[in-house]
């Protein structure tokens, strides 16, 4: 493959000069946020407009920027997992898993089984609340609040619910869980919670198909078929992870290819690829996430092993962990992608605390595809565009 | 002049129409009445929904605590809008927006201040970049604390808000909204709106960012200059394209 | 199967960096656990050659500050402050392997930028640039991202209050 210039056909020119656009053309300027109900959190985006049509868009993210990790970076290890929490707060499951196992590879903490098979039952309960949330509010992007997208939301919301009642079983929190510690988990599974885990899961299983049929028809399919293509090169080059990857024919999945947690015994983990790249392959990629992560969350809670939920010591003290020193990467398969952790663990007497953490989050990059994906459709097609992205801003900001 | 500005609950525009007419100015009891009435009944949120908070929000607004039944529906414009509900951090980059979209809001305007980070800044109150709590900016008629507070507790602090709005209604002694501190506070920099000892010159420079918040007028990256083809003389030093080690097929997928 | 296809890449991975790119050692040792330190003329050619080979996606780049630390006695000489930049790639599919390296910089040293190799590195630049201060050479539109385009400062550099005040908001 050749390396790439910066505005390659067929990619629109991200650096258009509206100045040598047609003169004749009658230009509008939109301002598109930071507060704005579609852009799902505080993102702005400028769009120029022809007519109805965007020949440019220039993004500006930052608007929630809350220096996570320069706090990060004052914080004992065990002491950083309710702050990531907040991070992708759709998803804060995933975030505590993230830094804590770049935690465990840099202090060489071992993770007992029971643990691990916790991790991946709360990992993929996770990612079904996530893309609930998403198909409720894509479905409300497209439908308008007071179209026929807000009753999929009301659906969306009453199943992300219970969820959240699972999750509020085990760890007393609706969410911003504080439950992952640096060598395991802080709240064991109570009595009983694998059979509501079993009875929520197949009521969930149950209605998707509802969904679909609710979705699923003529202007659903015409606002997203062909709408927000991106090829397969251009997801790559943009680092676009996840869902959207696989929704640009790539099949890449971190869960299968450098598992982690237990996913290294699950062969059958179906990794679902469509080929299109526009939003509707998105939307059928997540749906179709959401029945293998339904799927894998029931097959593993009956099989959950007896043992100690975690590998050290109860925490007593927050200083408790020290690190020699070094630099590690640990990414891992998010609702929306690949979230990265790259530690710089401070050595000698800053050893309990890390001197850099990078969170490499993918909404970001899901976000930087703005510029190359919005060009060529009309306003109304941004906003779906937008909503099938899944960004999540505090993620993006941190 | 008639009407008594202590009887008054808000400032709505019509009063000055009624008290132009000599006669009418014994109506605003009941005109207050009706507007206490229609204004607690329906208060129109508009969701300054930045992070967490924002999707406690929306469960809030969803089928489970249901919003809807108090009235109160979400709209996207401040100035159809009787209640903002901060939701959220706000950032120093967020905060002029904030402010003006605050004051597009028309009177009677009511403020929510929903979760920790809206009420302080919570853990986030000493990064460079974080408000320490909206009040800062804007005045607050209720604090939510919580991190983020549970859809119940958000409908509880809208019928706090109702019986808020009664009380100034009824003239009783409504106290100001305590904040909800714990014992350890750290006051901000920058002194809050009703603290004593507020710089007018702060609310007047905060009001004046706000103000000026323009689109960017040259916002234009200049468009890159083409890269210049690597010379012969470079190649021979570092930058030769090395010839591809022997790989599997796995990496390409088109 | 992935396993193995892992090993084939790190072995490729490390001949790249030992043959042509001036990383000491022997073709096929193991690289240190930190991620091996490259030359900053190699980094864009690195990054070209990878991508050529099959390390496609972009995942991250962080630049970390190390600032001047004083000597332990006064006649001791100071370490002076300088910069590191890690870069972390990925190859796609079964196996995927994690390629990553690190550039250090003095303080008034550049680093190319891979904006033309891989378009991805454009905001993850731009956020480096703002956060922590290191100027990207040849990035089309190093512009702050995160913090307002009037801030002063760098907010992730070690000697950077936390606190800062940013009147009137805080």
């Amino acid at each position: 493959m050749t390396p790439v210039a910066l505005a390659r056909a067929p990619w629109p020119d991200p650096y258009l000069n509206v100045d040598d656009y047609d003169p004749e053309a009658d230009l509008m300027v939109i301002n598109l946020g930071p507060q704005h109900p579609s852009t799902h959190g505080v993102f702005r985006v400028v769009l120029y407009l022809d007519g109805e049509i965007i020949i440019k868009a220039i993004p500006h993210p930052g608007y929630l920027h809350r220096g996570v990790e320069k706090l990060c970076e004052k914080l004992t290890y065990a002491q950083i997992t309710p702050i990531v929490d907040k991070n992708d707060y759709v998803a804060p499951m995933l975030n505590e898993q993230a830094v804590n196992m770049a935690f465990e590879k840099m202090l060489g903490v071992e993770v007992p089984l029971r643990a691990r098979y916790m991790r991946t039952i709360l990992a993929e309960i996770q990612r079904v609340a996530s893309h609930l949330l998403w198909l409720g509010t894509f479905a409300m992007d497209l439908g308008g609040a007071l179209g026929g997208g807000t009753s999929v939301f009301m659906y969306c919301f009453r199943e992300r619910e219970s969820i959240l009642n699972l999750f509020e079983d085990l760890t007393g929190c609706r969410f911003h869980y504080n439950t992952h510690t640096v060598g395991g988990q802080r709240h064991d599974i109570p009595a009983g919670w694998a059979a509501k885990v079993h009875q929520t899961l197949e009521a969930i299983s149950q209605r998707i198909p509802e969904y679909e049929t609710m979705l699923e028809h003529p202007i659903f399919v015409r606002r997203t078929k062909g709408v927000g293509v991106i090829d397969a090169d251009l997801a790559l080059e943009l680092g676009l992870t996840g869902p959207l990857l696989r929704a640009s024919g790539v099949d890449h999945d971190l869960r299968r290819d450098a598992p982690y947690h237990i996913y290294d015994q699950l062969k059958d983990l179906a990794v679902a690829v469509e080929s299109e790249g526009d939003c509707m392959a998105r939307y059928k990629v997540r749906v179709k996430e959401l029945r293998e992560s339904i799927r894998i969350a029931r097959m593993l809670i009956d099989n959950v092993p007896e043992g100690p939920i975690s590998g050290g010591r109860p925490i007593k003290q927050p200083g408790q962990f020290k690190a020699k020193g070094g630099q590690v990467y640990v990414g891992i398969e998010t609702p929306r992608g690949e979230l990265g952790t790259y530690l710089i663990a401070g050595g000698g007497k800053m050893g309990d605390t890390p001197y850099r953490l990078k969170i490499r989050p993918p909404s970001l990059h899901a976000l930087a595809c703005v510029p190359y994906v919005f060009p060529g459709h009309s306003l109304s097609d941004a906003v779906a565009i937008l909503g099938s992205l899944d960004p999540i801003m505090g993620e993006v900001d941190r | 002049m008639a009407v008594n500005e202590s009887d008054r609950s808000f400032d709505h525009p019509l009063y000055e129409t009624l008290e132009r007419f000599p006669g009418l100015d014994l109506a605003t009891t009941a005109v207050d009445k009706v507007l206490t009435w229609g204004a607690n009944n329906s208060q129109w949120i508009f969701p300054m929904a930045t992070s967490c908070c924002g999707i406690e929000f929306m469960a809030a607004a969803a089928s489970l605590v249901d919003l809807d039944r108090m009235g109160s529906i979400t709209r996207g414009s401040p100035r159809q809008s009787d209640l903002m509900v901060v939701a959220g951090t706000i950032t120093v980059k967020m905060a002029p927006r904030v402010k003006r979209l605050w004051d597009q809001m028309p009177e009677p305007k009511w403020c929510i201040a929903m979760g920790s980070c809206a009420i302080s800044g919570d853990f986030y109150r000493d990064i460079y970049s974080v408000i320490p709590g909206i009040d800062v900016a804007i005045p607050v008629d209720v604090y939510i604390p919580g991190c983020p507070p549970n859809p119940e507790q958000l409908m509880a602090g809208m019928l706090r808000l109702q019986e808020k709005v009664n009380l100034k209604r009824a003239g009783l002694w409504s106290p100001p909204e305590t904040r909800p501190e714990t014992g350890k506070t750290i006051e901000p920099a920058i002194k809050r709106l009703l603290q004593a000892g507020r710089d007018e010159r702060i609310t007047a420079a905060q009001l004046d960012q706000a103000m000026s918040l323009m689109l960017p007028a040259v916002d234009l990256p200049p468009r890159p200059e083409p890269e210049p083809e690597p010379t012969a003389e470079a190649d021979a030093g570092t930058t030769e394209a090395p010839a591809a080690p022997a790989t599997p097929d796995g990496g390409h997928h088109e | 199967m992935s396993e193995s296809e892992n090993n084939t890449r790190e072995l490729a991975f490390r001949r790249l960096l030992r043959a042509q790119f001036g990383v000491e050692g022997e073709p096929e040792a193991p690289l240190p656990d930190d991620g091996p330190l490259v030359a900053r003329e190699h980094h864009k050619a690195l990054a070209k050659a990878l991508q050529a080979a099959g390390w496609r996606l972009y995942v991250t780049c962080a630049a970390t500050h190390f600032p001047a630390v004083p000597g332990k006695k006064p006649t001791d000489a100071t370490t002076p402050e300088c910069f590191e930049v890690a870069t972390v790639l990925r190859s796609v599919g079964p196996g995927t392997h994690v390629a990553r390296w690190r550039v250090k910089l003095a303080a008034d040293e550049t680093i190319d930028s891979l904006v033309r190799v891989f378009v991805g590195a454009d905001w993850q630049e731009r956020e480096q640039f703002d956060l922590v201060g290191v100027i990207f050479a040849g990035h089309p539109d190093l512009r702050r991202l995160m913090m307002p385009e009037d801030w002063v400062g760098h907010p992730l550099r070690r000697d950077y209050a936390i606190d800062t005040p940013h009147a009137p908001w805080r």
